[in-house]
């Protein structure tokens, strides 16, 4: 029994998600019984077999459709909506829905849109999506405890170059070829947007007390979170940050920089191995 | 498995992100609310941080959209893992889910499909939902879903299939008043008779929801009102089943939270005006000391 229910199930599939439609499935299908579609699904004079499964159809491309705008209201925005709408019809037949969520369903899509001829128009959508995806992971990546400017302070600061650190879960760095933080918040704040600048930058996106921010960081910044991505000693985060300055600028901009860090609630104390317990400072 | 195993929780209503600040801040007057599962089976961040906030103050009930209880795929172990690290988390009164397929072949269509109605599906399913009661260790309810298609291979009606499945997987019912409107205009039964026909013992929740006319069929949106032919068969289902623990779901074009309140408030007088006083959440509470134990390790 399990064969032809399997069967079955597995024709709806590829009738429902085929992209053009139920009627082009079928003129694909080479595993209709005789009698077609009508002998599996009921139909009457209000509705065909066929037509009862393209409702399923729709409500698949659909839900799908708005789900995928909704996780990227400025990718969506900057493409218009016949563009949005082909291109996740195409995006769809690569990459087909597998997780449980429907949060998952769009994780390819920044990657999809580096390969589609749309980039040809718009070069930076690839990035714009690739932002807006690291917002939506970042929203709901795990929580952890924070290291604050008073510990830092209540420790002798002979000691602080030992201090064992990294950046939280809840944060990503990215790197972009195009300015596309200001289209995001262009977009984020109903204004219109304008096509970015091409400039090499890094991007910074954090979760605190719940809320996502995004910032572009410079160079100095960006290598040392990157590197805050595994437990790092302060010293090393300072070696970093400093790269290229005047060492009579060093200090000052290594304490501004750590100081907003720790504010902004980016540095978690170092964990200790696979049981993942805080680490006592030095 | 008995309806007794399941608490009546009175009279609660989907939470939905629109209304979380509303509900955070505000505190409305509210019997208990039912989330979907998966927007909570996450790592971190502000969905479960609103998920403790409200667990804090009501009992909740967690429901999944894909389970997909019905597929011939394997279930889904890592899914089923990471749920019921979610109901240890929340401790929720009950787990339920949809008695259909979402999926095959290791894909997910994010939709609720029907199974063909026989008594092969019935033991397949059964076995299934069995398997799923002994990891998650506790009953858990399956709702009758809304349907645009039937098969020609079906030898039993949807509501003797629902009755099979729950009595041989021995599992409880969620029982959706809406989707049972929409499916008798849909394949042309009886409502009245679909709900005549189900065990009385084993349903568990309702559910209430708005649709959408399409001319040739009924569409489950749940962007609508419950219209005055649910509200009806509504009154039908609480004179068989007496009162059952009820949900308002509103899942697109949602309303300010004062109009979901409301409908939730007119679900009771319907069941007051039917089967006498219902308690409110309050009350309920205050007679639930074992809600409160969990509660209270739950804080912890």
């Amino acid at each position: 029994m399990n064969s032809q229910l399997k069967d079955l199930q597995k024709l709806l599939y590829r009738l429902i998600t085929a992209p053009s439609g139920v009627a082009e499935g079928l003129g694909a299908e080479r595993a209709l019984p005789a009698g077609g579609l009508g002998a599996l699904v009921e139909g009457d004079e209000r509705l065909s077999a066929e037509a009862r499964l393209e409702v399923y159809a729709d409500m698949y491309f659909y839900r799908l459709l708005e789900v995928l705008k909704e996780d990227y209201p400025a990718t969506s925005t900057v493409l218009g909506e016949a563009n949005f709408h082909n291109l996740i019809t195409a995006y769809l037949v690569e990459h087909r829905p597998c997780e449980p969520s429907v949060r998952g369903a769009g994780k390819c899509l920044p990657d999809f849109l580096r390969r589609h001829p749309l980039r040809a128009e718009l070069p930076f959508v690839a990035e714009l999506a690739m932002l807006e995806r690291a917002t939506a992971e970042v929203f709901c990546a795990p929580d952890t405890s924070l290291l604050e400017a008073s510990q830092m302070n209540a420790l002798r600061p002979k000691l602080w170059s030992a201090v064992k650190m990294r950046r939280i879960p809840a944060s990503a760095v990215l790197r972009a070829q195009w300015g596309v933080v200001e289209v995001l918040r262009a977009v984020e704040e109903e204004r219109d947007w304008k096509p970015p600048r091409r400039a090499r930058n890094w991007i910074l996106v954090w979760r605190s007390n719940s809320r996502v921010s995004y910032r572009e960081i410079d160079s100095n910044q960006a290598a040392a979170l990157t590197m805050l991505a595994r437990t790092t000693g302060f010293a090393k985060v300072c070696e970093v940050l400093a790269r290229g300055l005047p060492p009579d600028q060093a200090p000052q901009t290594i304490g501004d920089t750590f100081a907003r860090w720790l504010a902004e609630g980016l540095i978690t104390r170092a964990l200790r191995g696979k049981r993942d317990r805080p680490r006592s400072l030095p | 498995m008995k309806r007794t195993a399941f608490p009546f929780l009175g009279f609660g209503v989907g939470l939905r992100r629109p209304h979380y600040a509303h509900i955070l801040e505000q505190r409305p007057a509210m019997d208990w609310y039912e989330v979907i599962s998966e927007n909570f089976m996450v790592a971190g961040g502000r969905p479960l941080e609103v998920l403790a906030a409200v667990r804090d103050r009501h009992p909740l009930v967690l429901h999944g959209v894909s389970l997909s209880i019905g597929t011939t795929d394997p279930l889904n172990r890592k899914y089923l893992a990471e749920l019921r690290t979610l109901a240890k988390r929340i401790e929720p009164a009950w787990i339920s889910d949809h008695l259909c397929w979402t999926g095959v072949g290791g894909h997910n269509l994010h939709d609720l499909l029907p199974l063909p109605y026989t008594a092969e599906v019935v033991r397949h399913v059964a076995r299934r939902i069995r398997e799923v009661q002994d990891f998650l260790e506790r009953p858990i309810l399956l709702e009758n879903v809304s349907s645009y298609l039937t098969f020609r291979d079906s030898t039993l009606s949807e509501w003797e299939f629902v009755r099979a499945v729950t009595e041989e997987a021995d599992c409880g019912i969620l029982l959706d008043i809406n989707n049972i409107f929409v499916n008798a205009f849909n394949h042309r039964f009886s409502a009245e008779a679909y709900l005549d026909a189900i065990p009385v013992e084993r349903v568990a929740q309702f559910h209430l929801a708005g649709h959408s006319d399409h001319g040739t069929h009924l569409l489950d949106t749940h962007d609508h009102p419950v219209c005055e032919e649910v509200w009806a068969l509504y009154q039908h289902a609480v004179r068989r089943f007496g009162a059952v623990s009820t949900l308002i779901e509103w899942d697109d074009k949602i309303p300010e939270f004062d109009v979901l309140a409301e409908t939730a408030q007119r679900a009771r007088r319907i069941c007051e005006a039917t089967v006498g006083a219902c308690m409110t959440g309050d009350e309920l509470s205050a007679q639930r000391p074992a809600e409160t134990a969990v509660s209270a390790h739950y804080r912890a």
